[in-house]
């Protein structure tokens, strides 16, 4: 069989000839993430490790990374160190060109263009704008293919009112690479319509959600103290965290796990680290639904610190789940549950205390988890269900016509 | 017919919010200001009124009697937050119209203590009676008017003449409670019961407007009573009833002013305080195996120890005592007997029993049953482990 149509044949198949060298050009990675793109490049490259390929992944920022096999992390100044990118707190916001978030993305794409010891190299993926410039040169450098995954268009992003110098990098990425990867038919049809990308190159690859594989990483020998929503500083979620830190001395069992994500991910992970207590806290990201009931069913203590919370139905699940549930005073659900312990938001001492309590007695761990989960679950949804249809009745009662 | 009308002072040291953090900072487990500021306004509004009322009665009318209860916190409360609240008490007191009746200093579970515990409690209540009010009594009631067969050894051992006890038909079978009882196993000592439908007429339904016979008037009630067969009606109730679980806005106090004069009006009526009515032959023996209280639908103890909560706390609170006993430090033994104190447990008490759980919520001093628990253990936990250090035992906490 000549070599060319084996290769179609295998690429029909999905499968590869032999193990790849893919130099990946990114933006995060994790731990560090404030978005998708850094879960979907590890999670990518985890995979096309595990098929066999090796992969180097190149950042603008310095570590520490979350190591996978197989998978070899690069950044300007390594290995010699010499004073990396700082990961940056709120990269999103953009800023003029002339600000040092676009001079160091001018220089990592310099850098990227120059990067040594890729020489063996058989594909360079780019996602998204970020290194277009620098995945293109290399690109050349090396006489490789170059592919290039968009995740979202700068159009989208800025509604409608999108930078050039963005729209730019777009451009010449699409233009320039081999295949270009839309994560949805909606997105290849705009890079075909607004982009005039070949239709011929643009394939379609959805994202996916990998079950939380961190979940088993728990040691069932620890006693969890879980918080699940979104990272969001309404939440409270560093109140969470101070009170951790007040606890875990004196319960060397106890792990606090975080389920969720959101804007202040980074923030809450520094802010770990600055309490030292980085190995009780555990950061699970996003969890699917049969996921935070595992967690629920194997939790000690449920928190819901939030500094607004219009109603609260983590906790109200937790509840039904069985947990000890400690609220904060302003959260709705403190109106209707006797069964909860209720907190001003602000008081960290207390929510320590109350962690603390339910961590070590046990009997009121079992009488709080059972009466809450009376509380939660003596009215469903039927009741109501029926509470809005007394509305309806009474502003049809009220009505008078005009 | 004589009417028994016996009136308990009480009032507990109620905890501070001692945090589980607060373990090993030396914080004091009870909030002295809290506490009297709480007296300071019950005072004003129920003890120096009533007190005032019930003197009052005894110089215009000297058939009138009263008996009274006071606890060791009662008194260090009154002490520090109203001393004329006391001063009232030894002016009513030296009418020669009222008994002061015996029990436990710290209003305690101390009878479901091992020895010496109880004794020793009794003893204590005994000789602040005898120094504050030179008072020698021959009755005792026991917290929440707790009876069994043998708190009636004790009673009999302690050389009391007599006990007060519910009036409740699972120890009569059938007999009247209006008559002078005596303990089966210990027949020296002469049961007063409480007429608990007339009792709580006054106690828990003089202000309810949904009752059917709201307004309840003096005359009624002086009615009631005239019509009620045999010779001794027990009034047993809180003195707080007067201008506390009532207010003076329900008329309450004007209620207590015209009784006498009501009760006046039926020749066969007379007073008699706790120590003239034990004399005289009893009427019948009667048996209680089992603990029975003044408390709730069932007249048992599961107010206080009805649910895990409770029971874990008592537990606990006995368990710790051990050590306690052992360290034999003045401070130390005074902080756990105040947390015997019955009421930390009826903080803990979890509803569900319909008509009393309004009553329980009234009481207590904390959000839930589930703070009341966690603050009552962790003071506890923070007093084991000042016993263990002073007994020189390494303690993880």
């Amino acid at each position: 069989m000549p070599r060319s149509s084996l290769l179609s044949a295998l690429t029909a198949l999905r499968l590869s000839p032999r193990p790849l060298h893919i130099v990946m050009v990114g933006w995060e990675w994790p731990p560090h993430h404030t978005g998708g793109l850094g879960v979907h490049s590890f999670e990518l490259a985890r995979e096309l490790t595990r098929l066999g390929h090796r992969l180097t992944f190149l950042t603008p920022f310095t570590g520490p990374f979350t190591p996978v096999d197989g998978v070899t992390i690069r950044f300007p100044g390594a290995p010699e160190r010499d004073a990396p990118a700082e990961f940056p707190t709120a990269y999103w916001a953009g800023g003029t060109p002339d600000s040092p978030f676009w001079n160091a993305t001018d220089g990592y794409n310099s850098w990227v263009a120059q990067v040594a010891g890729v020489a063996d190299a058989d594909v360079i993926h780019v996602h998204d704008w970020f290194g277009t410039e620098g995945a293109i040169a290399l690109a050349r450098r090396l006489r490789r293919p170059l592919v290039m995954t968009v995740h979202s268009t700068e159009y989208d992003r800025s509604l409608g009112h999108p930078w050039d110098h963005i729209l730019r990098r777009e451009q010449i990425g699409i233009d320039a690479a081999d295949r270009v990867i839309a994560v949805s038919r909606h997105l290849r049809l705009q890079l075909v319509e607004r982009y005039h990308a070949d239709p011929g190159k643009v394939r379609v690859v959805y994202n996916a959600v990998r079950p939380n594989e961190r979940l088993a990483e728990i040691d069932p020998k620890r006693r969890v103290v879980l918080y699940v929503g979104r990272l969001a500083a309404m939440k409270g979620v560093d109140t969470f965290l101070r009170a951790a830190a007040r606890v875990v001395p004196q319960f060397p069992d106890a792990l606090f796990v975080i389920a969720g994500e959101g804007s202040e991910y980074s923030r809450l992970l520094h802010l770990t680290a600055a309490l030292g207590i980085g190995d009780r806290v555990m950061f699970l990201g996003k969890v699917s639904e049969e996921e935070r009931e595992l967690l629920l069913a194997g939790s000690s203590v449920f928190v819901l610190p939030s500094v607004v919370e219009p109603f609260g139905i983590a906790a109200l699940e937790a509840m039904a789940a069985g947990v000890p549930t400690i609220v904060s005073k302003t959260s709705g659900i403190a109106e209707i549950s006797s069964g909860v312990f209720q907190v001003d938001f602000w008081d960290v001492e207390e929510f320590a205390s109350r962690i603390a309590e339910l961590l070590e007695y046990p009997t009121l761990r079992r009488a709080m988890g059972e009466q809450g989960r009376w509380e939660a679950l003596r009215e469903g949804w039927p009741e109501r269900a029926r509470e809005v249809v007394s509305v309806y009745l009474e502003a049809m009662e009220a009505y008078r016509p005009p | 017919m004589k009417i028994v009308l016996y009136l308990h002072m009480h009032q507990p040291w109620r905890l501070a919010r001692f945090r589980y953090l607060d373990l090993g900072s030396g914080r004091p487990y009870f909030d002295v200001e809290r506490n009297l500021a709480i007296f300071r306004g019950i005072a004003e509004r129920c003890y120096v009124p009533t007190l005032d009322r019930l003197t009052r009665a005894a110089r215009e009318d000297s058939g009138f009697r009263v008996s009274l209860s006071i606890t060791g916190t009662f008194l260090e409360q009154a002490r520090l937050a109203a001393p004329e609240v006391l001063d009232r008490v030894r002016e009513l007191y030296r009418t020669g119209q009222v008994a002061l009746v015996a029990e436990t200093y710290y209003h305690s579970l101390a009878f479901l203590v091992p020895a010496p515990e109880l004794q020793e409690e009794v003893e204590m209540h005994r000789a602040m009676l005898r120094s504050e009010f030179g008072a020698a009594p021959k009755v005792l009631r026991m917290t929440e008017l707790a009876y069994s067969d043998d708190l009636a050894r004790f009673a009999e051992a302690e050389k009391f003449h007599g006990m007060l006890a519910e009036g409740w038909e699972g120890i009569l079978r059938g007999q009247p409670p209006t008559m002078r009882y005596c303990a089966a196993p210990a027949p020296t000592v002469r049961l007063l019961l409480r007429h608990y439908p007339l009792s709580d007429d006054v106690g828990f339904r003089f202000s309810s407007t949904g009752w059917s016979e709201y307004p309840l008037t003096a005359e009624k009630y002086a009615n009631w009573i005239a019509a009620t067969p045999g010779e001794l009606v027990g009034l047993f109730m809180d003195f707080e009833t007067f201008g506390e679980h009532h207010s003076a806005r329900t008329g309450i106090l004007e209620f207590l002013s015209a009784l006498p004069r009501m009760v006046r009006t039926h020749p066969h009526l007379g007073w008699a305080t706790v120590d003239e009515a034990i004399a005289g032959p009893p009427h019948a023996d009667l048996s209680a195996p089992y603990t029975m209280t003044w408390a709730d639908q069932n007249r048992d103890l599961g107010a206080w120890l009805g649910n895990d909560l409770q029971r874990s706390a008592f537990e606990a609170a006995k368990k710790v005592g051990q050590a306690v006993r052992q360290a034999d430090d003045p401070a130390i033994l005074t902080d756990w007997r105040k947390l015997l104190t019955s009421d930390h447990f009826y903080y803990m008490y979890v509803g569900g029993h319909g008509a009393d759980q309004g009553v329980h919520e009234y009481f207590s001093s904390y959000d839930s049953p589930y703070d009341a628990y966690a603050n009552y253990m962790n003071a506890l936990t923070d007093l084991r482990r000042r016993a263990l250090e002073r007994l020189g035992v390494p303690t993880l906490k």
